[in-house]
């Protein structure tokens, strides 16, 4: 799941302050951990995230927090570190013995880290995309596509979109909805593709 | 997922949804090309279709289930013993110790990002990973798929079969890491009609850091600035 590792377009120049939140109960402690993931729904919701996991199939956040066992999984997408150094500090405070991983610029996690005293465990390090990268559409549309790691947002519907915000017959806001909505995960950023959607159109 | 044309007005709002174009007009139709699609629900989830005419079939039968099993994430995968597109990789490592610091775990994902693959070109990379003496994580769905663990076959009659994406996973001895990059990435430049797209997992030591970073930018092995990071939370 979410693969985010491998998200495009993120640099120490732009788009530098997204912060993937994953928080994954091991499988065989899912049933022991149902409670637990339950509370970790609602701290990670309480801090107002860009999106989380669910909500782009239309399920209201109540009810993500009684789906939140059978997921055994909360992804969710914050853009700024104050917030997730406050989010973490609650977490840690509730001790509910289930992984967190961050997914950011290395930078931005040991930051983090550092204001939490804490030291990273594991990473997960993309060395990029090799074999027929003729295949692949432009950067722009990638740093939108990748978001989603399953790869469901198609390249076609990134140019539907940005065609029709173009024409001015939808807002860059709605557009960034409809391209959000095929990850299931809840990990597309809505705020960045937002502005990779103006950046597209005026471009 | 097919589209029942008696329900259909061909207004064409489906087609850009589909992630490997496989939604296309056909003389007077719209169509789903069923030897393209590769059953990841997408547009059937999306719920776009004025007159419902995107239809899931009840029961998807093997081996085209399979397509379903590694692209669509809202399967759920009893029916092959195929448990989900990847593991937890390091996700849960910190619950797990799957990684140690003498090891590399290796992420090999064919057809991402939204270029597709068949499983024929999963069944190389699982070949010339075999012959090159790998562990490969056993609760990844390509793993069941593996008839043959000396050389690295797939079962025959997936092989056709077309998914958005496969995951390869598996372990190497760390002080192997930079052999195995040497020798993988020509072959996936030379040999793989699609694309691939390769990641590391690497335990850190006592105090937060892996030596990776600095032995990939020493022999000029460019990597993301960006990655996941298990913050080690389960077990304080
Ligand atoms: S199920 Fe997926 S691959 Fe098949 S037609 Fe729909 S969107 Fe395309
Ligand atoms: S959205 Fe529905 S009606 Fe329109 S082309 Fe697709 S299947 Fe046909």
């Amino acid at each position: 799941m979410t693969h985010s590792q491998n998200r495009t377009g993120i640099s120490h120049d732009s788009d530098n302050n997204e912060i993937v939140v994953l928080c994954m109960v091991h499988f065989k402690q899912k049933a022991e951990k149902a409670e637990a993931i339950k509370k970790m729904t609602d701290i990670v919701l309480s801090y107002s995230p860009d999106n989380i996991i669910g909500r782009p199939l239309g399920i209201k956040d109540e009810d993500i927090r009684e789906l939140s066992p059978s997921f055994g999984i909360i992804t969710a997408v914050f853009n700024d570190k104050e917030t997730v150094v406050k989010l973490l500090s609650e977490i840690r405070e509730n001790n509910l013995g289930i992984s967190v991983v961050l997914s950011s610029l290395f930078a931005n996690v040991r930051e983090i880290c550092h204001r939490q005293n804490l030291t990273e465990h594991t990473f997960n390090i993309s060395l990029g995309v090799f074999g027929q990268t003729e295949k692949l559409p432009d950067d722009d549309t990638l740093s939108i596509t990748t978001q989603c790691g399953h790869a469901l947002v198609a390249p076609a519907l990134v140019r539907k979109i940005i065609r029709q915000v173009k024409k001015g017959d939808l807002t860059s806001d709605d557009g960034a909805v409809l391209l959000a909505k095929p990850c299931v995960c809840g990990i597309v950023n809505h705020t960045r593709t937002k502005r990779i959607i103006e950046h597209m159109a005026g471009g | 997922m097919f589209i029942d044309s008696t329900l259909c007005e061909r207004c064409m709002d489906c087609r850009p949804l589909c992630p490997v174009g496989a939604i296309r007009a056909r003389k007077k139709e719209v169509v789903i090309v069923q030897d393209e699609c590769v059953e990841c629900g997408t547009c059937f989830r999306y719920n776009i279709c004025p007159n419902s005419a995107i239809k899931q079939l009840d029961e998807i039968p093997y081996p085209r289930i399979v397509r379903a099993h590694f692209s669509d994430p809202a399967m759920t995968h009893e029916s092959i013993d195929v448990c989900g597109r990847g593991t937890e990789e390091m996700k849960t490592n910190d619950v797990t110790h799957s990684y140690t610091e003498d090891q590399i775990g290796f992420s090999v994902e064919l057809g991402r990002p939204g270029v597709g693959t068949r499983l024929y070109e999963l069944e190389k990379v699982v070949q010339k990973a075999t012959s090159m003496g790998v562990d490969f994580a056993e609760d990844n769905p390509v793993y069941p798929l593996i008839i043959d663990h000396s050389t690295g076959k797939l079962r025959p009659e997936v092989l056709n079969e077309k998914v958005l994406s496969a995951i390869a996973e598996f372990t190497v001895k760390r002080s192997e890491l930079l052999s195995f990059i040497s020798e993988l990435i020509p072959f996936f430049n030379n040999q793989i009609e699609t694309v691939v797209t390769v990641s590391l997992i690497a335990r850190c030591d006592k105090n937060g850091r892996v030596s990776v970073f600095e032995e990939l930018e020493r022999n000029r092995i460019a990597f993301y600035p960006n990655g996941k990071v298990n913050l080690g939370l389960a077990n304080i």
